[in-house]
């Protein structure tokens, strides 16, 4: 861990359960600390938790039972408003499937947070434009998602995830849609912006290449945390 | 193959239930709208026909003569007549029976000393009971009732019916009864009779008689008396078959009927846009699905038609509720247009029990599934063109959607300016029914059109959203510009919906002002006095001498005596007016639209010319000075045209002429109306009284002062246009109807979009407000689009419906007052119809709306 002193996400014995009958534990029992400007890589095979652990993070899931604390306060306390608000300004977030709304073109899809904050829509397309060009988008950014290839979409995926210049990013398998050369630029990208922000970053991940990118790997396994290494970066 | 679609489909309606109900529920509204007109429009066609075929008994033949009927020296000719076996002359009277709840009663005269074998079914095999044949014959105030009305009031012989006569109410004692069955049967058997003589006396007919119900003899053919008989009488008296008499009533009612099918053909356009987009949107909630199907290996055809099955059963369950609501929907609507073909055609008829009509039924489920299957088609190809591969992958690779570009704008534009072209030259000569394409052109050029509408109006909108619901209205707009599609077929139904709406207001607008100039130009008297509040009544007039005892009253400036009697023209049954044409002028010197109004009232009231109102103009292509022979019962009279004016009592036409000359070719002094004008500083109210004293007695007399007329008049024409506003309440339901569909169909298509809004920080008020927003902004659009449709289609009805069906030159007004309340009114239905979608995106999970598949 970067720095014990504090963490910026903390699960406190975090368990996650479905069903009514027979119980299905996405999470179970997980206690973790993540501190500022670590970049964690969450790895574990389909349906160990990875993802219902990111819902959490980003409030919008709620555990079952232990708490969730971001940035030092359990999201419990929060109303559904107040974790909406933390999610939009504290917490970027890129997805496999990009998730960008299919009606808005590049450069409105990555403004649309900061227009939901009140920020006029000039001073929206301004930033959105500045932030697209930071992560080596200029052309193509007033198309709709349908016309941009993957990696594109990723970028402003992650352009958007950025606009607020929150302290943590949660990536879902960013690279999972996209062909090995295009997701090597894209986990560069996230690289270099935590280089240049120190962003916290948590990735979920299947690949073993993209977690390399990380100083920090745990392994999830049937909602459990089987593993938990911390590594220099290739 | 088919089992396994049909499967995925049902399983389709269980999570989409209120989708599909929706749907059905459009196709619903549009058949029952349909069915119920046409079961209204047969039954009281019907209605018509039967009580004048009842009326006929077993008369083969009818000598009529218009309104002011014939004097009875024609019964000698007709009796005279090789081939005639029965002839009976008639009165015919719907008098009130003020002792029973002022219950309208059909009074006919006979002559009770023949034996009636024409009546036959009334009076045979002791069907007439009379005790004292004698009594009956010789007293004035004997009456025999039908058993079906004596037991209706519990009546008995000797028993008192006070009715109202032309002198006031009088008395009339039961001496008989007879079967409730032909002639008896019509109006639910509130049928009396009289002797002929004692029912003139009474009813003011004096010599005359309203008709000769003749029978052939069976030596003859019908036709071949009705030659004899029509070379035995003057022009001017009519020998017609009983049921081309029902045929004539029918063709007077055809704008009615008219304005009826168009509504019900708008109802069904309404419809198939809330079945197309409710197709559309199952479209976009099955994309993926189908993606699946095909890449499984179901072909383009078998997509394509398991989209048109569903729009089978959709068509089959929403026409089948449809046929049930309109059955019910037709009951009431026959009451509606009963009193209004009572009040303003002036036909009373019986009113026939609503028959469930197979016919109809069929017919009407046919067009319902035909309807959706149309609808249904696009969305239908759309899904079999679907790219699997596409369809497969994720939200972000839909297409952009196009719906058209520059070839759907010019050929929208075009469709327009033939439909307004074909309806600026038109005449006519054209049928009704084929006019309907005019409106059909319009309508369908416009609906090319709303995507463009739906692109102009969102820019314009979209800086007022901003600056008023900041961001979220920003979003709204720019939401529904960028899904044409399913805007489109929202912002179209409420075009429609709007536009029928509008343009309906804007007719009975244009009408109400037109009416409103006329009555200020051709009936501006300061006092009226009727003697109906029928516009065409032939039960009560005033008799020479009571219209002769109201203008001798002191205070009278001017006095105009006015009886109004119809005449055949060319086929057509007009209106003719008999005015005293010097103090008519006096009244009203701005009568004349067109014509000298000097030399028109020298000649008219020295009776050598007539006036004529503008719409007979129009119908014969009449100028002044133009020449008009009338077949009056007194023989040929030709008359030069002096002058035009719009009046609007027929819509076949009004002729004016002098009495004088009225007098002398109907052998008729009766009167109807009496205009007044008051000397400086006769008080209305005071003057009113006095009449009211002079005719004490005559429940039947109506005194208005001008603007008191006016108030009648405007009523009379919401009475005529009521069924329309029913109509109109219809449209506006089934465009919210659309509205709610596509805001519930578009949160539930757009889930993972609201997902994704609401995981990057879209609070739930502003999803709510963006839902909200975006169903105003649609149907602020809708409205703008449907008063751009709702003016086009106006000008169809104020040029067509109005001028050429009815004939009526009406200067075109829109009612734009009439756009500014709707406004709000569509602002509450956008609010009402998206509150519920609102709640339901606004309470999504967000993870599975984002990972749903």
């Amino acid at each position: 861990m970067k720095d014990q002193a504090k963490p910026i996400i903390k699960f406190e014995g975090v368990t996650k359960s479905y069903g009514s009958g027979e119980t299905v534990f996405a999470l179970n029992g997980v206690d973790l600390d993540v501190a500022q400007g670590e970049r964690v890589a969450v790895m574990g095979p389909s349906g160990s938790g990875k993802s219902t652990l990111l819902n959490l993070v980003c409030g919008l899931d709620t555990p079952t039972s232990g708490s969730v604390i971001f940035d030092g306060t359990d999201l419990a306390d929060l109303s559904d408003d107040d974790r909406t608000r933390l999610r939009r300004q504290k917490i970027g977030m890129i997805f496999q499937t990009f998730n960008l709304l299919p009606t808005l073109s590049g450069v409105e899809n990555v403004g649309l947070p900061l227009r939901l904050n009140g920020v006029r829509a000039g001073e929206a397309e301004k930033r959105a434009r500045a932030m697209l060009e930071r992560v080596g988008l200029t052309d193509l950014v007033e198309n709709r998602p349908d016309e941009m290839s993957g990696g594109e979409r990723q970028r402003v995926a992650i352009a958007r995830a950025l606009i607020f210049d929150p302290p943590i990013l949660l990536a879902d398998e960013p690279t999972g849609n996209l062909d090995s050369h295009t997701g090597d630029e894209i986990l560069r990208l996230m690289d270099d912006l935590h280089n240049d922000l120190n962003t916290t970053i948590l990735l979920v991940t299947h690949n073993e290449a993209a977690a390399a990118h990380c100083e920090r790997q745990i392994t999830l396994l049937d909602g459990e945390i089987v593993g938990d290494e911390s590594t220099s970066i290739k | 193959m088919t089992l396994v679609l049909a499967q995925i489909t049902r399983r389709q309606w269980r999570e989409h239930k209120l989708r599909v109900a929706l749907t059905i529920l459009g196709v619903a509204l549009g058949v029952a709208v349909f069915f119920a007109i046409r079961t209204t429009n047969t039954t009281l066609v019907d209605s018509l026909h039967s009580t004048i075929e009842k009326l006929a008994g077993k008369a083969t033949l009818q000598v009529v003569a218009g309104e002011a009927g014939f004097t009875q020296d024609h019964l000698k000719t007709i009796r005279a007549t090789p081939g005639v076996e029965l002839s009976e002359p008639v009165t015919e009277t719907t008098a009130t029976a003020v002792s029973l709840g002022n219950e309208k009663l059909l009074v006919l005269g006979l002559d009770t000393a023949s034996d009636l074998k024409i009546y036959s079914d009334m009076f045979d095999d002791g069907g007439f009971v009379v005790k004292n044949p004698l009594a009956f014959t010789s007293r004035a105030d004997s009456i025999a009732v039908s058993r079906k009305f004596a037991n209706r009031f519990g009546l008995k012989d000797g028993d008192k019916v006070n009715l109202q006569t032309q002198t006031g109410t009088q008395d009339f004692t039961i001496r008989g009864f007879f079967n409730s069955v032909g002639v008896s049967e019509v109006f639910d058997g509130s049928v009396a009779v009289m002797d002929i003589f004692a029912a003139q006396d009474a009813f003011g007919k004096g010599n005359r008689i309203d008709r000769i119900d003749v029978m052939n003899a069976s030596t003859v053919t019908v036709d071949d008396l009705q030659k004899r008989l029509a070379a035995q009488l003057q022009s001017g008296i009519r020998v017609e078959k009983p049921e081309l008499r029902g045929q004539s009533l029918e063709n007077s009612i055809s704008s009615m009927h008219y304005a009826l099918t168009i509504m019900s053909f708008l109802a069904f356009i309404i419809c198939a846009f809330l079945i197309f987009n409710s197709f559309s949107i199952s479209l976009n909630q099955r994309w993926k699905e189908i993606g699946v199907l095909r890449s499984l290996g179901v072909e383009r055809a078998n997509v394509k038609l398991m989209f048109l099955a569903e729009a089978v059963v959709v068509g089959v369950a929403g026409s089948v509720i449809g046929v049930v609501v309109g059955y019910f929907l037709a009951r009431g609507a026959l009451r509606v247009v009963l009193d209004v073909t009572s009040t303003v055609y002036g036909f009373n008829s019986s009113p026939r029990a609503l028959e469930f009509n197979y016919v109809f039924a069929v017919e009407a489920l046919l067009v319902g599934i035909a309807v959706s299957l149309i609808a249904a088609w696009l969305p239908a190809r759309a899904a079999a063109r679907l790219d699997p591969i596409a369809a497969l992958h994720n939200v972000e690779t839909q297409k952009r959607e196009s719906i058209g570009g520059n070839a759907r704008i010019v050929i929208g534009v075009a469709f327009v300016i033939l439909g307004l072209a074909l309806t600026r030259f038109s005449t006519p000569a054209f049928d009704g029914k084929i006019q309907l394409f005019y409106a059909m052109f319009i309508q369908v050029g416009m609906i090319l059109l709303v995507p463009t509408m739906i692109r102009i109006g969102a820019r314009a909108i979209r800086p007022v959203m901003k600056m008023v619901f900041g961001a979220e209205g920003q979003i709204a707009v720019e939401t529904l510009v960028k899904t044409p599609r399913r805007t489109s077929s929202t912002v179209g139904a409420l075009m429609v919906g709007l536009a029928f709406v509008l343009s309906n207001g804007a007719l009975i607008y244009s009408q109400k002002a037109a009416l409103s100039r006329s009555l200020d130009k051709a009936i501006n008297c300061d006092i009226q006095v009727a003697s109906s509040q029928q516009l065409q009544s032939s039960a009560y007039h005033f008799s020479q001498a009571t219209a002769e005892r109201v203008i001798l009253l002191p205070g009278i400036d001017i006095a105009d005596v006015i009886r109004v009697g119809s005449i055949d023209y060319g086929g057509d049954t007009i209106s003719v007016l008999a005015h005293d044409m010097n103090a008519y002028f006096a009244i009203s010197p701005d009568l004349l639209d067109t014509g000298d109004p000097q030399t028109a009232r020298d000649m008219t009231s020295r009776g050598e010319g007539i006036l004529v109102s503008n719409n007979f103009a129009l119908r014969w292509n009449l100028k002044v000075g133009d020449r008009v022979t009338l077949d009056t019962p007194g023989g040929p009279l030709e008359l030069p045209v002096v002058g035009m004016l719009d009046y609007f009592r027929s819509e076949k036409g009004t002729i004016f002429l002098d009495t004088s000359i009225y007098r002398k070719y109907w052998n008729d002094t009766d009167a109807d109306y009496i205009f007044i004008n008051l000397k400086p500083g006769v008080d209305k109210s005071v003057f009113k009284r006095q009449v009211f004293d002079t005719l004490s007695g005559n429940r039947n007399a109506f005194v208005y002062t001008h603007e008191e007329f006016k108030q009648w008049v405007s009523r009379l024409i919401d009475q005529f246009f009521s069924l329309m506003y029913l109509q109109m309440a219809v449209a506006v339901f089934v465009a919210s109807l659309g509205l709610m569909n596509t805001m519930i169909i578009s949160v539930d298509e757009r889930k993972r979009e609201l997902g994704i809004f609401r995981a990057v920080g879209g609070l739930r008020r502003q999803v709510v407000k963006m839902v909200l927003l975006e169903a105003v902004a649609i149907s602020l659009i809708g409205l703008a689009a449907g008063t751009i449709s709702g003016v086009l289609n106006a000008y169809f009805l104020v040029n067509t419906a109005a001028k050429v069906v009815a004939g009526f030159t009406l200067r075109f007004y829109f009612p734009v007052s009439i756009v500014f309340a709707a406004i709000p009114m569509v602002i509450v239905i956008a609010i009402f119809s998206a509150w519920l979608p609102a709640i339901r995106a606004a309470r999504l999970n967000v993870v599975e709306a984002i990972g749903c598949e």
